[in-house]
């Protein structure tokens, strides 16, 4: 016993030995510079692991982000210069219903297999026809794909699809190999995914990391890098440390509170960029709710200090909005955007005005731990509130209970969500607030808004459609049956040996992250 | 090996329980329709996506379906990944096994030894540190012990890579991390177990044989005190399962603990379910073997 018990220490300590001798040792205390290598190799930590390769089923930015280098879009939305060619070489808007696109010729798959009009066909009818997909609800608009040639096809909608560009240049809409899939099955593709991209399929351990690497027959611009590795790191304080040591070179959704840590450290940085996410409030406008009245709204909205919450709780890393839809976006209203009202002695005012010299009571609902500090934030809303004699009742929820209470519209006067926008395009933004969705949330019922929202959402004239947008968030902004807080930065920590521009949409092209 | 047949047997009822608690749980804590979709769904696109996975089906008609195709080994497919569930643990359960025995070691390497001692010397100041370390390595929690280590030993001296698996040196932290709790349940247990045996007769018929005071610790009062130890280490099957919830999470380790919280947290319910039946089985296992290893140890214990 006490022989094998000796055996068993001695051989530990051998391994921990050898264990840190292959490693850099000698550091002193404090953060020492970070190592700057040329290796070709990089290294991005995201917080969750790719979902699937089946790009339909699976409604992740942080997924999508991953397979952007390895499949295309037909197009890309660039935002403000508008759409991009990328498989597609051109496009046309030939009737209300009807689009025609010519695909870019000599494309092949990354087995070899050559890019025609009947793997578009296959693609965007699976999504469009298949109702179990995951992103079958932002497809199914279209009613068919016709092959007219082996580069040449057109899209018919159901319905006037004014969004169409913007469905097509976003999550579900890459292009997959059709023959590749039906001779080998789909569960093949699942295990070894073929694409059209600048990186291809090396391996991928589950919850681990997933390598790409260099499609050398790119039909674009040559790869950047020999091979990108993207690992999983869930936990915020790992993922810093790994930043820290320069275990990986860029690392995602870093927390507000270690941004001045990671700036401070020679040889990393953070960088800043919006996202697509506002939060804000939803407030309930019917006539039988305390917040039916419009002054009480007001007075809500001017009792919150946004810039102090963002100042405070977010460092910084976020921007005060009047509107949901912000820049970046088809029919953006900018100019109720980097804006907030802020004037607590109005709302008291506003508030006797209504009746409520006395204060009154409401409830608030709201998610905790779903976005970046939730929670915190309704806690300062709710201590704000009091300033000016409302008294909140607040009730903070674990995120599916929250979720379950929300798709029964069971909340009380008010409830605090963020919402993404994956289109690109003021229709998914402001669809909640016509009549008929917002009945039993919101309840929120302006006509001329509702009239305004069902012509745009089928207009095929770009430029009124936009107007018709814009008009709207104006009315929308004074209404107030949303009462819109700030849009999200990304924070983003990076080694220095790179340059990186983030994207509006968190995509991450590698080849546009670059060695200085 | 009549006895260890009959044991099988026994467990069916407790795995059908388990499957009906399990079930029951995922599906009553939160609808994995509306977290699959994001906040932005309408009433629509829920309810055709819902219709569309069979949860429109009344719950006893789910839950037989579901036991139905458990007996031929279909523990159904994972939402997530869109792929057989039982095949995403299975992937998964060689990294966890790999922690589970590496923890084990660090907590046998550091018990044994400590235990043995603090109650050789008991009432020493050597006895009252480890004690005392015993109640502190018991009340640190594993997430802010994992977090200090990388802080210490990966990012100030750069000793061990922080987070993922692939060297041996990746698995010293998360060892360390979980092997620590471990290993301060056992050193108290060690130590009481020890103090029980030394003050018995036959160790002092040990001693007034002659014996030197090193045989008699190791081989008459250890042996002994080793038989409440198994039971403990058998136990701490389900600890050790429980830990690499947490310590596979701080350290981005791909096993089974990761894949379980993350599936918890989608309500995926086809994985959640598998892992939760196969971590049944396995500590149902362990504690059969922990029987089994009694008997071994002392001879004198018979099963009917």
């Amino acid at each position: 016993m006490k022989k094998s018990l000796w055996g068993l220490m001695l051989s530990l300590a051998v391994v921990l030995a050898g264990c840190s001798g292959g490693e850099e040792s000698g550091g002193s205390e404090g953060e020492e510079p970070v190592e700057q290598s040329d290796s070709k190799t990089l290294v991005i930590a995201n917080g969750t692991d790719v979902v699937s390769f089946d790009i339909h089923d699976h409604n992740t930015t942080s997924t999508e982000a991953v397979h952007v280098n390895m499949f295309n879009y037909l197009l890309t939305n660039e935002g403000e210069e508008g759409f991009k060619p990328d498989l597609a070489e051109s496009w046309e808007n030939v009737d209300d219903k009807t689009w025609s696109f010519k695909l870019k010729e000599g494309v092949k798959f990354h087995n070899g297999e050559d890019l025609t009009a009947d793997d578009v066909k296959y693609t965007l009818e699976r999504i469009a026809k298949d109702d179990t997909l995951l992103e079958h609800g932002n497809y199914n608009q279209i009613q068919e794909v016709k092959v007219v040639g082996d580069y040449e096809f057109e899209i018919i909608t159901k319905n006037p699809e004014p969004a169409l560009l913007n469905r097509l240049s976003r999550l579900g809409s890459a292009i997959l190999p059709k023959d590749y899939i039906e001779t080998e099955g789909w569960e093949v593709f699942l295990e070894q995914p073929v694409g059209t991209g600048p990186y291809k399929f090396k391996e991928w351990k589950k919850d681990d990391r997933l390598t790409l690497e260099a499609n050398t027959e790119y039909f674009g611009e040559a790869p950047k890098w020999d091979e990108v590795v993207f690992r999983s790191i869930p936990e915020d304080s790992t993922r810093v440390s790994e930043l820290l040591t320069g275990g990986v070179d860029v690392a995602v959704n870093i927390p507000p509170t270690d941004v001045e840590r990671i700036n401070s450290t020679d040889g990393v940085s953070v960088v800043q960029s919006p996202t697509q996410r506002v939060m804000m409030f939803t407030l309930r406008t019917d006539e039988g709710s305390v917040t039916g009245d419009p002054k009480v709204r007001e007075a809500i909205d001017l009792a919150i200090d946004k810039q102090a919450i963002v100042d405070s709780l977010l460092e910084g890393a976020g921007t005060v909005t009047r509107t949901r839809v912000t820049p970046g976006n088809i029919g953006a209203n900018e100019d109720l955007y980097g804006k907030s009202l802020y004037d607590p002695e109005k709302a008291k005012q506003l508030l006797e005005e209504a009746g409520h010299a006395d204060g009154f009571e409401l409830a608030l609902s709201a998610p905790n731990g779903r976005y970046l500090k939730d929670k915190e934030t309704v806690e300062l809303v709710t201590a704000m509130l009091s300033e000016v004699g409302i008294t909140v009742n607040l009730e903070l929820m674990e995120w599916s209970a929250f979720n379950q209470k929300y798709q029964e519209k069971g909340f009380g006067e008010m409830f605090y969500i963020g919402y993404g926008n994956s289109m690109f395009d003021a229709s998914l933004a402001l669809d909640r607030l016509t009549t008929e969705e917002a009945a039993g949330e919101s309840d929120y019922n302006n006509p001329e808004v509702n009239d305004l929202l069902l012509a745009a959402e089928q207009n095929m004239n770009a430029e009124e459609r936009a107007q018709q947008y814009q008009k709207a968030q104006e009315l929308i902004a004074e209404d107030r049956p949303q009462i819109y807080m700030f849009q999200l930065d990304a924070i983003t920590g990076i080694n220095d040996r790179l340059n990186f521009e983030p994207r509006l949409n968190e995509m991450f092209y590698v080849d546009s992250i670059t060695l200085k | 090996m009549k006895y260890f047949l009959k044991s099988l047997v026994k467990t069916i009822p407790v795995l059908l329980l388990i499957t009906l608690i399990v079930f029951l749980l995922v599906r009553v804590t939160g609808d994995p329709v509306s977290l699959m979709l994001p906040e932005t769904a309408t009433d629509a696109e829920r309810d055709s996506l819902r219709e569309a996975m069979g949860f429109n089906d009344p719950l006893p008609v789910q839950y037989l379906n579901y036991l139905g195709d458990l007996v031929t080994g279909d523990f159904g497919d994972s939402f997530r990944y869109n792929t057989d569930a039982l095949n995403l643990i299975l992937e998964r359960l060689p990294a966890t096994i790999e922690l589970a025995i590496a923890s084990m070691i660090v907590a046998i390497v550091i018990s044994v030894p400590l235990g043995i001692l603090s109650a050789v010397k008991r009432n020493s100041f050597f006895d009252l540190f480890i004690t005392g370390g015993a109640v502190l390595g018991k009340a640190m929690p594993s997430f802010w012990l994992g977090i200090m280590l990388i802080l210490m030993l990966s990012v100030t001296f750069q000793f061990f890579p922080v987070s993922g698996r692939g060297t041996l040196g990746h698995l010293v932290l998360p060892a360390l991390t979980l092997g620590t709790g471990i290993a301060a349940e056992m050193t108290r247990l060690i130590r009481s177990s020890m103090l029980e045996i030394l003050g018995q007769d036959f160790i002092r018929t040990a001693r007034s044989k002659g014996l030197g005071e090193s045989i008699v610790v190791n081989k008459h009062a250890f042996r002994n005190a080793l038989i409440p130890v198994v039971t403990i280490m058998a136990l701490q099957t389900s600890t050790l399962i429980g830990g690499t919830l947490i310590t596979e999470t701080v350290f981005a380790w791909p096993g089974l603990g990761q894949l379980l919280v993350q599936s918890v947290n989608l309500r995926d319910m086809a994985v959640v379910q598998a892992a939760t039946f196969i971590i049944a089985i396995f500590v149902i296992l362990s504690n059969l073997i922990a029987d089994l290893v009694y008997r071994t140890l002392d001879p004198r214990i018979k099963y009917d």
